[in-house]
């Protein structure tokens, strides 16, 4: 057989390869390729998995080739042999990351070879460490170029794994404003309740451009953040929600239903000492320094 | 029965009946029921002493009796709720007075002073006590057709009559059906009326029907205007006056306390809001599409049932109840703990169960902080814990998983707590505030009577004004702050008895599971 042939070859199983991203079977490319002897096929094939074109698996007793990503196979380029272990665990983990102990594990390294292997692989660009936002000091490892996971990074709510309570807040405050603008036009709408409720009504959507436009941002907010400070507004009962029948969310600013009660409006409703207010002793409703401030 | 709730009720009692009253009232509530001869006892105030107690008690309605195991003697009881309404008399006049007058006004606070009293005995003494007055002209006449409008509306009804069941000696209280009597409608009764005021005697007259207040009345009206105030806060006027319409309509189909109206009809509603298309051009235009959003937005009090007839709505005051309740325990939260412990209060609830990681990630609040919060309402007891143990887990290892929750029953118990705690506090104050300036006080009283009566002699202003320097500009400025701080404290008062009604609407209607 000729060099030709074999390169055209190579060309047919890495097409055949490439629609299936899942993997091929020996079966598939016979199907594919049914002109070639498979003494050819078997050449070919070993001299693909020895270019590292081509992982290779058993499923269910059966040979499955799997082409590899063009990055992962120029990435690994001049590296060594552990090298290359701990960056295929490293990208298996996506875009969660894998911890070090679990990298550890599953490559059978030891610790100080591990941590040379990683920093030579961060040196080089190719992978970084992540901090996770639920454990401060737990570092995960993914490739280079992905987005940490939402689980990893906490999404736009968080700078350097610190939650940014006063962004919310002002978020939260902000969309709450543009609510309570739409609400007055349900009140006695000349043209009916329905369409004013439909007026007073905002969609997630419309309340992500208000919040794009004001510009208080400097993260990109999708639909889903919107939703939920959103959510947080109805949580403060400070919204109602409801579905339209597209099946998207929509808000609605709204009043508790009676105002402020008799329990709060005196100082005992939000007195820290109540339970240890007694009619003698240190604290007694007669002496009671609360009391003496509201009533003055 | 708490131990807040009979600090409450002692003060009250002190309040109104005087301090004998309060010692047997608190000797009551403390022991249950009991007969005459252990009261006195326990109390060390005299056999007589006590009795009168008893009759002032069961006079007003604030305790009954029921024979005790041997029959011959009684067994009294406090009934703490009624004491709690003492303070709710204001509120009663207020209401009276707005929906039919001043007269009406009289009629009710002299029956509340009074506590039971006959027809005759009743109209007689307001038409003498107006007499003279000629701003009001209030006749005897004008009077008894406010009584009988007032008994025809509920808002009075006849005392209970006693009676004495066989082998026993302890008369047992009957209610009685209210009947309109014949000697107010009957011409001769009205001419007997007159005749009394001209003579200025009721001897002549022969009546035996003793009447009373029926708080109950008044209760239904205070629940239907929270109601509707409720739905017009939250949708419009039109929503809340639908709202009034359909309470108006459950009262003719369903018992007035039902936790849910039988279902209304909306050929009727539309009738009705027919009738008031001038007042309310748009509520008429628009019925079906009101319906539909008090359905949808207005806090699930209505709640449509059937398509028969065009639709069929019923209202549900027990849902009502529920909403209002969560409200005020919204409204609590916020104030005792910050609108962020709100926030998780109310995610915890929309949730049923949630675990501690949920409510960070859905409250979008700092790790640590709405931790704190958690555990803050949870020792406020507004909220509850389960934890959830993985069985015949090998070793102490096994993580349990807390769920959170909220015991709404629980929950609306502790906050009816705090508010019997807050009103005994309130009225504690005032009762110190009042002893405290005591002397001030009664002095400018005695000014004011002296020169009261000295104007009415007609003396020389120089004299009076003489009699008015008594009282030093300093005091009078103490007597001014003394009057604001007893008048904040008497609207805190009916402010937390506002507070306390919704609680007690709620648990009018048992738990459900």
């Amino acid at each position: 057989m000729s060099a030709k042939s074999e390169d055209q070859l190579k060309e047919k199983i890495i097409n055949v390869a490439k629609k299936n991203p899942k993997g091929i079977s020996h079966k598939d490319i016979t199907a594919a390729i049914p002109e070639v002897s498979s003494a050819d096929l078997v050449s070919t094939i070993n001299e693909l998995l020895q270019q590292e074109f081509f992982d290779l698996f058993n499923q269910n007793g059966v040979l499955v080739y799997r082409l590899k990503t063009q990055t992962s196979k120029q990435a690994v380029k001049g590296a060594d042999n552990e090298e290359k272990v701990v960056f295929n665990l490293i990208e298996e983990a996506g875009n969660k990351g894998i911890w070090i102990r679990d990298i550890r594990v599953r490559s059978n390294l030891a610790n100080t070879q591990l941590t040379k292997v990683l920093k030579s692989l961060e040196s080089k660009k190719l992978i970084k460490a992540v901090k996770c936002v639920n454990a401060s000091k737990k570092k995960v490892y993914m490739l280079y170029n992905l987005e940490p996971d939402r689980s990893i990074s906490g999404g736009a709510w968080y700078q350097d794994q610190d939650f940014e309570s006063e962004f919310v807040d002002i978020l939260n405050v902000q969309c709450h404003r543009f609510l309570s603008q739409r609400s007055d036009k349900m009140k006695n709408n000349p043209r009916g309740p329905i369409v004013g409720r439909t007026q007073s009504y905002a969609t997630a959507a419309e309340v992500q451009k208000y919040i794009t436009d004001l510009g208080i941002s400097k993260v990109e907010l999708d639909v889903e953040d919107v939703i939920t400070i959103l959510n947080t507004l109805v949580y403060d009962g400070k919204a109602e929600s409801s579905v339209y029948p597209d099946g998207s969310k929509v808000y609605r600013a709204v009043d508790p239903l009676i105002p402020a009660p008799g329990l709060v409006q005196v100082p005992c409703g939000v007195c820290p000492l109540i339970h240890k207010c007694a009619s003698t002793g240190l604290v007694t409703p007669q002496d009671c320094t609360y009391m003496k401030e509201w009533l003055e | 029965m708490s131990h807040q709730l009979g600090r409450v009720v002692s003060a009250i009692l002190h309040r109104y009946f005087g301090e004998i009253v309060q010692k047997v009232g608190d000797d009551l509530f403390t022991f249950g029921s009991k007969p005459i001869g252990l009261i006195v006892k326990t109390t060390s105030l005299t056999r007589t002493q006590v009795i009168e107690s008893l009759r002032t008690l069961l006079k007003f309605d604030l305790a009954t009796f029921e024979p005790s195991a041997n029959e011959v003697i009684a067994d009294y009881k406090l009934i703490p709720d009624n004491v709690l309404l003492l303070i709710r008399y204001p509120r009663y006049l207020l209401q009276i007075k707005s929906k039919y007058g001043s007269e009406a006004e009289l009629l009710v606070e002299e029956l509340l002073q009074q506590a039971t009293c006959t027809a005759t005995v009743l109209l007689f003494t307001i038409a003498m006590k107006y007499k003279d007055d000629k701003e009001k002209n209030i006749t005897i006449v004008t009077l008894k057709d406010m009584f009988i409008s007032l008994v025809t509306a509920g808002y009075i009804q006849q005392a209970p009559v006693a009676e004495l069941k066989e082998g026993s000696e302890v008369p047992t209280l009957v209610p009685v059906a209210t009947i309109v009597p014949d000697l107010l409608v009957s011409r001769n009764g009205t001419l007997a009326l007159v005749q009394a005021m001209s003579s200025g005697s009721i001897s002549e007259i022969n009546d035996n029907i003793y009447w009373r207040v029926n708080y109950d009345r008044f209760h239904l009206d205070f629940r239907d205007e929270i109601m509707i105030k409720a739905i017009t806060r939250r949708i419009d006027e039109n929503a809340g006056e639908l709202m009034r319409f359909l309470l108006e309509k459950m009262y003719l189909t369903s018992a007035a306390w039902a936790p849910e109206s039988s279902p209304l009809c909306v050929i009727d509603l539309r009738e009705r809001c027919r009738g008031a298309a001038s007042d309310r051009p748009l509520l008429h235009q628009f019925v079906d599409q009101y319906l539909k959003v008090l359905e949808e937005n207005g806090g699930g009090f209505v709640r449509r049932v059937g398509d028969a007839g065009s639709g069929q709505y019923c209202v549900r005051t027990r849902h009502a109840a529920r909403q209002l309740v969560l409200c005020a325990l919204d409204h609590t939260v916020t104030e005792r703990l910050g609108s962020k412990a709100a926030r998780i209060f109310r995610l915890i609830r929309s949730r049923k169960y949630i675990e501690e990681d949920d409510i960070q990630k859905n409250a979008m609040l700092v790790n640590k902080e709405c931790k704190q919060l958690t555990y803050k309402l949870l020792e406020e007891h507004f909220i509850s814990v389960q934890p959830m143990r993985k069985a015949a887990s090998a070793g102490g290892l096994a993580k349990a998983i807390y769920l959170y929750h909220i015991k709404l029953h629980d929950v609306a118990h502790a906050a009816q707590e705090m508010c019997y705690r807050a009103l005994h506090n309130v009225l504690r104050r005032h009762q110190h505030e009042r002893a405290a300036h005591a002397r001030l006080v009664d002095k400018q009283r005695r000014v004011r009577t002296i020169v009261h009566g000295m104007r009415l002699r007609g003396e020389p202003q120089q004299n009076i004004d003489d009699v008015e320097e008594t009282l030093t500009p300093p005091e009078l400025a103490v007597l001014q702050g003394v009057e604001k701080r007893l008048k904040q404290l008497s609207t805190a008062e009916m402010e937390l008895d506002r507070n306390l009604f919704i609680f007690k609407w709620y648990f009018m209607f048992p738990e459900t599971k």
